[in-house]
């Protein structure tokens, strides 16, 4: 990053902002010239982009990391050939085909579907619960409570994913199906205690205090009053639990066995055992799915609105 | 479109409860009179239907999270709680660990100041902009957190490897003979890291940035700071506490993370996870991997608690 803003006025610790313009502070020499002129048009007509140069370039960088490396992905998928180089030789479908042929992806496929399916209902099922407790019943220890719920996301998820291994698959020794459910379902609960919270938060007790003012039980309060209210809270948490779910890899890492393996995983891998184009293709159809996923929640929920209550 | 609405619910995550407790108290407790006979007429009418209601997800919790992480980390099977201890003092002073948890922090690390130099611009140039663009922008920058880890990380192997994009243009410009070592590099890890954590940062520092007034620029512009000095001075202050989320998150996640070190640092750039994961179900070496476990727990706790104290103090000042 360049360091030559030497006309702005240096504030203590900060590197340079530059913004194109610089102007001396105190002189302001162009003043004379043009006198009773505002020194910029009203905040609406201001163009973005122009004299942030500095900003400007750090946030094409962000975008070129985020993005381009996702492209190449994609770009590979296609390729003719049969290693992962690049630029890609040829143009052809083969490792699409090779993909969802191969029976250790599809089969992984249905089991990582079918596990945050369930995941994330049963976390829906006993979390919607807790957050009404926490925000409805009036319990001593409210935040500690609360927290409690939301301590599986502070812990690191590999250290989950080796407790669980450890004492429940060869301790107990349960399946590891029943043991990633168990796993992911504590570990999408604070998704449903922490963003159906926040539209519990914001939902008007004083309309389900008419409910049952006019005669409806809590039962039928919560299913006709209070549970449309939580709505877009609801969906915003399965869809983060689903994919936060399906992703996995950490918490999954170690509970894998040759009956039920998750996708990412057996991704992973493949990766690791033979370099050719076929990770990039399966990869492809997951990107593709995720747009899918992701346009469909902009147009329901927005983005924002998911992502502002909780993000991992 | 119209630009994205504000935030339901608090900025982001915050990775601690006293953290978490303290945004609650800005959103997530409901401002409401305290008649005194006002829960009888909400859903829940007693404690006891609240204790019951909370039953099922503490059950939940209690197996699938807290008791087996406890007994894995003070007494993994046939270890004793001494052993673990006593691990954890070896790690801090072998050589080799210490490399390992050097390289974990110092990445970390790294990678948390290039995440925040990267995204906080994103963040203020989207929070100021009035182009219809933006909202397209920033639902790119959103999208990735959606997009499975292993996906993302793949890129680089493309991108990075011996026959990839970058070595194979370096060739052909004729700037280099071979292909240079790219992947397997402490520089791979960090890209791949940024890559992960950059939607993080932007977020945090996105709702940061969009509560600080522009009014203030403007007032700050028209008194004749320069736009360095208004950025300087007024967005950046204000939206420190943002920063300071976003910086944690991106720290915890970085040194925890496992898919990025295994495909880009591979076995000669070992950090604290894939440590663990090779004693865990390599050597299985169970007082190692209580031991590593608990060195990286206790690494993010310590750092998100030092953050819910800046945070604290930021908020009383």
């Amino acid at each position: 990053m360049s360091q030559t803003d030497s006309q702005a006025p240096a504030l203590p610790g900060g590197p340079d902002q530059t913004d194109g313009q610089p102007r001396a502070l105190p002189g302001r020499p162009d003043q004379s010239s043009r006198p009773a002129r505002p020194r910029r048009p009203a905040r609406p007509a201001r163009a973005p982009r122009t004299g942030k140069p500095v900003a400007s370039t750090l946030a094409v960088a962000g975008y070129v990391v985020m993005i381009v490396p996702i492209l190449f992905v994609v770009a590979t998928a296609f390729t003719g050939g049969r290693t992962l180089t690049f630029p890609p030789q040829g143009l052809s479908l083969q490792w699409f085909e090779k993909a969802v042929a191969y029976e250790p992806f599809t089969g992984a496929l249905v089991s990582s579907l079918q596990l945050a399916v369930l995941a994330t209902l049963i976390a829906l099922a006993v979390g919607v619960p807790v957050t009404l407790a926490i925000h409805r019943g009036r319990l001593p220890g409210r935040g500690l409570i609360e927290g409690m719920f939301l301590s599986p996301l502070i812990v690191p998820e590999l250290v989950v994913g080796l407790a669980l291994y450890q004492q429940l698959m060869i301790g107990f020794g349960l399946a590891n199906s029943t043991t990633l459910l168990i796993g992911h379902t504590a570990l999408m609960m604070p998704y449903a205690v922490r963003v159906t919270g926040a539209s519990l938060a914001l939902a008007d007790p004083s309309l389900e205090e008419a409910a049952r003012g006019l005669g409806a039980g809590p039962v039928r309060a919560f299913f006709t009053v209070t549970l449309p209210m939580l709505r877009p809270g609801i969906f915003s948490a399965a869809l983060l639990s689903f994919v936060t779910s399906f992703n996995n890899v950490p918490l999954s890492l170690l509970l894998q066995s040759r009956d039920f393996r998750t996708l990412p995983v057996t991704m992973l891998d493949y990766v690791q055992q033979s370099y050719d184009p076929m990770v990039a293709a399966m990869a492809t159809l997951i990107l593709v799915a995720t747009v899918v996923v992701a346009v469909v929640a902009e147009r329901t929920v927005g983005f924002a609105q998911i992502f502002g209550g909780i993000n991992k | 479109m119209r630009p994205v609405a504000q935030p339901v619910a608090p900025p982001p995550r915050l990775p601690c409860p006293a953290l978490v407790g303290a945004a609650a108290g800005v959103v997530g407790a409901p401002v409401r009179p305290s008649y005194p006979d006002r829960h009888e007429r909400l859903v829940v009418t007693t404690r006891k239907t609240a204790l019951l209601l909370l039953l099922p997800g503490l059950a939940f919790l209690l197996v699938g999270f807290l008791v087996p992480s406890l007994a894995m980390l003070v007494a993994p099977p046939g270890v004793g709680t001494g052993e673990v201890v006593a691990r954890v003092g070896q790690m801090l002073t072998d050589p080799y660990d210490l490399r390992i948890i050097g390289r974990t922090v110092g990445l970390g690390l790294v990678v948390t100041v290039v995440c925040i130099v990267l995204g906080f611009p994103i963040a203020y140039l989207l929070a100021r902009s009035t182009s219809r663009w933006s909202s397209v922008l920033l639902a790119l920058a959103i999208f990735p957190l959606l997009l499975s880890n292993v996906v993302r990380t793949f890129g680089w192997l493309v991108v990075l490897g011996s026959q990839g994009a970058i070595g194979k243009l370096l060739v052909g410009l004729g700037l280099v003979d071979r292909a240079p070592q790219l992947l397997y590099t402490e520089l791979a890890i960090v890209l791949g890291l940024t890559q992960l954590f950059l939607p993080l940062a932007i977020i945090s520092c996105y709702s940061a940035v969009a509560q600080v007034d522009a009014g203030l620029d403007d007032a700050a512009r028209g008194l004749g700071a320069s736009r360095s000095r208004t950025f300087w001075g007024i967005v950046v202050p204000l939206s420190s506490p943002g920063i300071v989320v976003a910086a944690t998150l991106v720290f915890a996640g970085s040194v925890t993370a496992y898919t990025t070190p295994y495909l880009l640092g591979g076995s000669s750039q070992r950090m604290l996870s894939t440590q663990l994961f090779s004693y865990s179900s390599v050597t299985i070496d169970w007082a190692g991997a209580s031991a590593t476990a608990l060195v990286m727990t206790v690494l993010v706790f310590v750092v998100s608690g030092l953050a819910s104290l800046v945070a604290r103090k930021g908020a009383t000042q």
